[in-house]
């Protein structure tokens, strides 16, 4: 075996060992003690993102990428399902990545959860769902691919539901399910599709095997299956829901894990919606169409953390819009970015409800800066980074995506739905800043305020750094797979600049006009619609589950089953049986008397006659 | 065979003998001893065919892994029934697992049977103790209802299997197993010969049971004690996918055309059964109907008829047996408690049994397919197969996939989530004998994931 790919799969196989071994400890019969939490997962998560490190300088160094088939799982008919990983630019970059990450989350929940009693169990859910995650991302095999696909469907299931206690709490992870689940009939589409088609799972083939084929029906079926996991427009209203969880979990949930597991999909299957026009503009328009269309509900939230919810959401559709223009590398450099800055900006308002008492309405906060001025300052940095600002982590993805939009020939449509998004994320992170840090506190005074705290500080720093240095490091050591257009007029150069700074002046102006009041009825009908969230949850939350239950009521359970499958079966059975049973037996009822009487009348009768 | 067939006759005179103190334990250890004894049978060669084959009875790919599923069930069931019928007089206890082990024996000799009027005969003589079990040590005044249809519908099927059983032999001159796939090419140009297909299949269909047929399993399910659904479940719903995997080979030509409306009939159950568990207030009726909506999926699978499909069917009902047992004996652990089967009444148990709903969560995973589990397996080869046939039918399988997701964590929430309501406050804790019997339903599951080919069937 050659020494680098040996190097390569041995890692991987530490990692993914380092990370079961605390879940397989808790197998043990005796509960892990108060600190197994910290001292056993933590440390674990830890130690895999640096042995995760080698790999990715071996991959820098060499640029080596390499397959790894252990064993064969089952077999039908020449159509084999191996356990097979795959190290390429995509799991070797993403590992890391998604392990840092969690890492600082982990640390924070190790102070946000400290006072849960199930803090030991939360851990344990946390780590499946990353194992799950890295399942996900080194799979070669369609099959491997859907096992942590729907394992972190299912960890996220459990972890949205922690607080199980409450109703909103299990209608949330419900509807995460629920809405995953409508994905998953895509990804069952495609995977049937292939099979049928392609007789095989494993990545390889696919590519290899498709280059005459018309895909556009299982791609479809992937679109779909990326529009369920990413919150795509149309499946997305599980994703603010899913900020029923803990913020540890919102954090995981929205950075580095589940939201981003269906872009990474469409990029590991990139190759195969290559030249499929029509894939790629569902993509455009799609993504187009989710980025506006959050970013917009952004803008009128109140709950800081429904509004980087939908920040997240908005994020994913400008991923998509990537995927669109056919750029899966840089889709995939704002999937790395945007985790050290979505994961800080949770940590960050984490910090600030806990402070000010489990408060998470940006009307009641204010002047946070003079109280938890570290908290405050990284999430300046991590708005900062959001909206694009010039040499931090999101300006190297998200100015590239829109200097790709700009100089590409493809729907000017989504290319302004896209732009007016990107304007829009100045004016909500602009809002959140503005109302949280900025002016005067509008809490409670006797607030449980204390940021001072390592296990809380580590990690948000951690965070800040890679929100300040990731894009740069990445982009400096990856070299892109397509050519990038280097020359493009100065206004489409600048095209996001203007547009973000265009929306940050217009928050300001807003802003300042926000006290004054400067008409006496204003528009609502807008104000209501972002608020609403489009009055998409209220119609389709209603609608479609009722029209599933009436007919479970109606037409399943009483007009067949019980009307027409009983009733005219079995029931009438037995009812038209009856009256001649009933007659049949009522003559018989052992009365000698009349029996011998009537006899009697007869025969005397039938004589009778006979006589005359 | 007749490793597992001579212990197993041997059971009842045990029952009969040993001290009342003893009853429970030997009976336990002994059919515990009889499942581990018919593990071997997976060791035999699966490729070479036929194998253990004598007279009357022999092993092969597709029978052996339900043959097994049968020997490990009966310990699971004499686990279950354990609490329950402690109060009842002792002969009646062994009255009760004398029926479970007859049970056994018809079940073993039906799945094993090299002939098909043998299989006949125990398919039949499979009635007599689930109809006592059912009458006799159901719950409610309605056990007897439940009987009559459990009963008649049965009847009613497979009185036309003899028939066509008969005729079978009159034109082939042998029922034999071994030889189906010698047969010569019948001449079914008939109108007549259609006939004969419907009365060869209809026993099967009504048993699996197909959407239409299926009213007598929610009302047996709902009625029957532990045991009764376990087995009517796990095992003996799976003897008519068996018997239509069986005697799809010899009518080739016709199913071509005449399964079509039987498939959509199946796919329509799957999606209209689905519908009705969330409707359900009941727990037992609730994964009685489940249990409609996956054996809808494994009539399809079968009735495609592709290597896929067959492959698929097989594991799915392997699978399902093992998981709706288990939750038959979940629900059956909350009736013991709260004496109520209606879900609304016992909420939140998960603050007072911590343990039992991570058994219901891992068996609600089980029941919604998630992957790598031999349910998801199962259900995905049998959607390729369906889709292999035509793209639509995958708007059917699709939303059942998301409507069985739907209930299952439905039931999942109704049950262990949420705040605990007043009637379950003081509810005895769980029982170590509780807690085995959902380990024993889970592991043969899980080993199953890392060997999925041990249940694959012919397409091995």
């Amino acid at each position: 075996m050659h020494l680098t790919t040996m190097v390569l799969s041995s890692s991987l196989l530490t990692i993914f060992s380092i990370l079961i071994l605390p879940v397989l400890g808790t197998l043990n019969p005796s509960p892990p003690g108060s600190l197994w939490a910290t001292n056993s997962v933590k440390t674990a998560v830890k130690v895999a993102f640096f042995v995760s490190l080698l790999p990715l300088f071996i991959f820098l160094n060499e640029g080596v990428e390499a397959i790894m088939t252990n064993w064969e799982w089952m077999n039908t008919l020449m159509f084999n399902i191996n356990i097979s990983f795959k190290f390429d630019l995509y799991s070797i970059v993403f590992t890391p990545v998604a392990l840092y990450v969690t890492w600082s989350i982990l640390e924070f929940a190790s102070w946000y959860m400290h006072d849960d009693p199930n803090m030991n169990r939360f851990f344990k859910y946390l780590l499946i769902f990353l194992i799950a995650m890295i399942v996900l991302v080194t799979a070669n095999n369609m099959f491997q691919l859907f096992i942590g696909w729907e394992g972190v469907g299912i960890m996220s299931f459990l972890l949205i539901g922690w607080w199980f206690g409450r109703a909103d709490a299990n209608t949330a992870a419900l509807q995460a399910v629920v809405y995953n689940r409508v994905g998953d009939i895509g990804l069952i589409l495609a995977m049937a599709w292939m099979a049928v088609n392609l007789n095989s799972w494993d990545m390889q083939q696919l590519f290899s095997m498709t280059t005459n084929q018309d895909m556009t029906l299982p791609l479809l079926g992937l679109v779909l299956a990326a529009t369920g996991k990413s919150a795509q427009f149309g499946l997305h209203p599980w994703l603010p829901s899913a900020m029923e969880g803990p913020t540890p979990v919102s954090a995981l949930l929205h950075s580095s894990t589940m939201v981003v597991a269906g872009i990474f999909l469409l990029i590991r299957l990139n190759p195969l919606m290559d030249n499929n026009p029509l894939v790629l503009s569902t993509c455009l328009c799609l993504g187009a169409l989710t980025t506006v269309f959050t970013a917009t509900c952004a803008l009128t939230q109140n709950d800081i953390k429904k509004i980087i919810a939908f920040s997240t959401s908005s994020q994913l559709g400008l991923m998509m819009v990537t995927i669109g223009l056919n750029q899966p590398q840089l889709a995939f450099l704002h999937i790395c970015t945007h985790a050290f800055f979505k994961a800080m900006l949770f940590l960050c308002s984490g910090s600030i409800i806990h402070s000010l008492n489990d408060e998470q309405d940006i009307r009641k906060m204010g002047g946070l800066h003079h109280l938890l001025p570290f908290t405050s300052s990284c999430l300046t940095i991590g708005s900062l980074a959001l909206t694009g600002t010039p040499f931090l982590a999101g300006f190297f993805s998200k100015d590239a995506i829109i200097e790709a939009l700009n100089t590409s020939y493809l729907n000017a449509w989504a290319l302004v739905l896209t732009l007016v998004a990107t304007s829009f994320t100045a004016v909500y992170s602009l809002r959140v800043v503005f109302f949280v840090s900025m002016g005067h506190p509008r809490f409670n005074p006797i607030s449980p305020i204390n940021e001072n705290n390592l296990t809380v500080m580590n990690p948000i720093k951690r965070l800040a750094w890679g929100s300040i240095l990731a894009g740069l490091l990445i982009t400096a050591n990856i070299s892109p797979l397509k050519t990038p257009l280097m020359t493009m007029p100065f206004v489409l150069k600048m095209a996001a600049l203007t547009v973000t700074i265009v929306g940050l002046l217009m928050a300001l102006e807003l802003a300042s006009l926000a006290s004054q009041q400067f008409k006496i009825k204003p528009a609502s009908a807008p104000h209501h619609f972002s608020n609403m969230l489009g009055f998409y949850p209220s119609v389709v939350h209603r609608l479609a589950p009722k029209t599933n239950l009436v007919l479970g009521q109606l037409i399943a359970n009483q007009t067949i089953d019980q009307t027409w499958l009983e009733k005219t079966g079995p029931k009438m059975t037995a009812s038209v049986n009856l009256p001649l049973i009933s007659s049949t037996s009522n003559l018989q009822q052992g009365v000698i008397k009349t029996y011998f009487l009537m006899f009697f009348f007869t025969m005397i009768l039938a004589v009778l006659i006979l006589v005359i | 065979m007749l490793m597992v067939l001579a212990p197993t006759m041997m059971l009842l005179p045990m029952i009969w003998l040993c001290s009342s103190a003893h009853l429970w334990t030997s009976a336990l250890a002994h059919s515990m001893a009889i499942a581990l004894i018919s593990l071997s049978w997976l060791c035999l060669p699966m490729e070479a065919g036929w194998s253990s084959l004598n007279t009357f009875v022999a092993t092969d790919p597709l029978s052996t892994p339900l043959l097994v599923l049968t020997c490990w069930l009966l310990p699971l069931m004499i686990l279950a029934s354990q609490n329950h019928m402690a109060k009842e007089p002792i002969n009646r206890q062994r009255t009760y697992i004398s029926l479970l082990v007859s049970l056994q024996i018809f079940l073993v000799l039906a799945f094993g049977a090299t002939e098909m009027i043998m299989f006949y005969i125990m398919f039949e003589a499979t009635l007599i103790p689930t109809l006592i079990i059912i009458t006799r040590w159901g719950n409610q005044t309605e056990r007897l209802n439940a009987g009559i249809y459990f009963l008649f519908y049965t009847l009613a099927g497979s009185l036309p299997l003899l028939v066509a059983l008969l005729l079978l032999q009159n034109s082939t001159g042998s029922l034999s197993f071994l030889t189906t796939q010698f047969f010569p090419p019948l001449q079914l140009h008939t109108e007549a010969s259609k006939f004969w297909w419907a009365g060869c299949l209809l026993a099967f269909l009504v048993k699996m049971p197909l959407y239409g047929a299926h009213l007598w399993l929610p009302k047996a399910h709902v009625e029957a004690p532990i045991a009764g659904s376990m087995v009517l479940a796990a095992v003996l719903l799976k003897l008519g996918g068996y018997g239509m995997m069986r005697i799809i080979i010899i009518l080739d030509p016709l199913t071509k055309q005449l399964s079509y409306p039987f498939i959509i009939l199946a796919l329509w159950g799957v999606v209209m059964t689905g519908s009705i568990c969330l409707r359900q207030t009941d727990l037992k009726s609730l994964i009685a109907y489940s249990s409609v909506s996956h054996m809808g999926l494994v009539a399809a699978g079968i009735l495609i008829q592709t290597p896929w499909g067959l492959t698929g069917a097989l594991i799915l009902m392997i699978a399902h047996g093992l998981t709706s047992s288990a939750l038959f004996c979940l629900a059956n652990t909350n009736y013991e408690r709260t004496h109520s089967r209606t879900m609304l009444l016992a909420r939140g148990l998960q603050m007072i049994l911590p343990l039992l709903a991570t058994w219901w969560f891992l068996f609600t995973l089980a029941n919604l397919a998630l992957p790598p589990l031999p349910n998801l397996m199962g259900e995905l080869m049998i959607i390729t197969s369906l889709f292999n046939w035509s793209n639509w039918t995958l708007l059917l399988t699709g939303a059942g996939t998301l409507i069985t997701a739907s209930y299952s964590l439905h039931m999942f929430l109704t049950t262990q989530r949420g705040p605990v309501t007043s009637p379950v406050v003081a509810i005895e804790p769980t029982h170590t004998r509780e807690h085995l019997l959902m380990v024993l339903h889970l592991l043969p599951l899980l080993l199953l994931v890392l060997k999925p080919t041990l249940i694959w069937g012919w397409t091995l």
